[in-house]
């Protein structure tokens, strides 16, 4: 018993300090980086190990095989080029961190942004159908919480028709469908009716990734031109 | 009448080894104890520098740390650190944040000071000066030996304090306002004093001095 103790103990005493980099700049453990000499100086960090984090620890993401990250990568690269050095500083996202089955409170999510640490968290194991459309999803979230001033959601929700009501949250709704409808009716995606943030998420998306086969009401072109013009507000030179 | 018994050949050997040993030992106490012993002190005015107004050296238990100033990068920090240099503050100032290996950091002038070092508030302290803007959009290798100002978790707040990294680290570019690099030296920054479970360190190791080569 007194061995198992001291060695317990030793454990403890030998522990010794581990200089995180990583952890000190955006308070996520676990992490190493993937690629960092990106022409947009984006900096691709990817889980070595699963990582708990959150004011409840309620945010959970696990490592991934190598062969899935750089697969994924390439993609995720790929549509995160289209926004250039200069905008990703006015909006405050840096980071990218690559992990897989990402939940919050046990919800599994595609992405989690926080622009206070100018971090994007991707489940690089999402839907595929979707993914490249998510990515753009989750740095729309980045700008919204950028310029919260400009994308109002009282404006938002009057382009939609008079008796339609968003959700409270976006996972207070079983409204979860991300399929892109032939035939809008005010909203690209099932999940564009959860709250007025998750559709203008939807319509940026859609944008980043091309409408060219939806019919566009006439309520989505005011959103559309809404989103445009704020995203000309933040960039002039930012191409939609 | 006492017989002399005379020491064998084996004996006498075995005398030898002993004594040499003991003096082996005695000796070495003296010199493991001096953490200092095989790093080169290197002294300024036998060095040549391009621009000499931009050296800054650092006097450590170890020796001196001759740091080259950018001010080209970093005009507004770099006048920051030479005003708190050129009026001596800090001196006798705490290394109270050190990282073997990674980081050292001092400068916290008011809760570093030797003679009123506070462990409570150390790394916590202003210059009195106010802070400063981060100037991070020039580019710049944070590789081994590069100077920066430390800041809080927000931009725009740095003041005094500063570190210098003992490895590279790639992802402080366009995170921390550099101000230098160490271009001799290096080594005396390796012995301060560093504690095994912690980053803030009790009883730390202070800078003696910092000079401007040319005042």
């Amino acid at each position: 018993m007194i061995l198992i103790r001291l060695i317990i103990l030793s454990l403890f005493i030998f522990n010794t300090t581990l200089a995180d980099t990583i952890y000190n700049l955006i308070k996520i453990p676990n992490l190493e980086i993937y690629e960092t000499k990106t022409e947009n100086k984006l900096r691709y960090l990817y889980a070595k190990q699963p990582f708990t984090i959150g004011l409840d620890n309620n945010i959970n993401c696990y490592d991934s095989k190598k062969t899935l990250l750089d697969k994924k990568y390439q993609i995720i690269k790929k549509n995160l080029d289209k926004y250039d050095q200069e905008f990703l500083k006015k909006i405050n996202l840096k980071y990218i961190v690559l992990c897989e089955d990402l939940s919050i409170s046990n919800i599994n999510t595609a992405g989690i942004p926080d622009n206070m640490m100018k971090t994007l968290i991707l489940d690089i194991k999402f839907n595929e159908k979707y993914f490249e459309r998510v990515i753009h999803h989750e740095v729309f979230h980045i700008i919204n919480d950028s310029f919260k001033e400009l994308f109002s959601e009282k404006i938002w929700s009057s382009f939609n028709i008079k008796n339609f009501n968003y959700a409270k949250c976006s996972t207070c709704t079983d409204k979860l469908g991300l399929e892109t409808y032939v035939n809008t009716n005010g909203f690209f995606s099932e999940y564009s009716q959860s709250t007025a943030s998750e559709d203008m998420a939807e319509v940026f998306s859609h944008l980043m990734i091309g409408v060219d086969k939806v019919k566009v009401d006439p309520i989505l072109k005011k959103k559309i031109e809404f989103i445009k013009n704020n995203l000309f507000k933040i960039d002039k030179n930012f191409i939609l | 009448m006492i017989k002399k018994i005379k020491a064998s050949r084996s004996e006498k050997i075995i005398l030898i080894f002993i004594i040499t040993l003991a003096l082996f030992s005695f000796g070495s106490f003296f010199y493991i104890k001096n953490k200092c012993l095989f790093i080169k002190n290197y002294d300024p005015k036998k060095i040549t520098f391009d621009n000499p107004k931009n050296i800054a050296i650092l006097n450590v238990p170890c020796g001196n740390v001759i740091i080259e100033l950018y001010p080209e990068i970093s005009p507004n920090a770099v006048k920051r650190f030479e005003t708190l240099v050129r009026s001596k503050s800090y001196d006798n100032v705490a290394f109270h944040r050190v990282i073997k290996d990674v980081i050292v950091q001092a400068g916290d002038l008011e809760f570093g000071k030797k003679e009123t070092i506070d462990y409570g508030k150390i790394g916590t302290g202003k210059s009195g000066l106010g802070t400063i803007s981060s100037e991070i959009n020039t580019p710049f290798n944070f590789d081994k030996g590069s100077v920066g100002l430390a800041r809080t978790q927000r931009y725009n707040t740095e003041d005094s304090q500063f570190f210098i990294i003992l490895r590279d680290e790639p992802l402080y570019e366009t995170e921390y306002t550099p101000i230098g690099k160490v271009i001799y030296g290096l080594e005396a920054l390796k012995k301060i004093k560093y504690l095994d479970k912690s980053e803030y360190v009790l009883r730390p190791d202070f800078i003696n001095s910092l000079r401007m080569l040319v005042d």
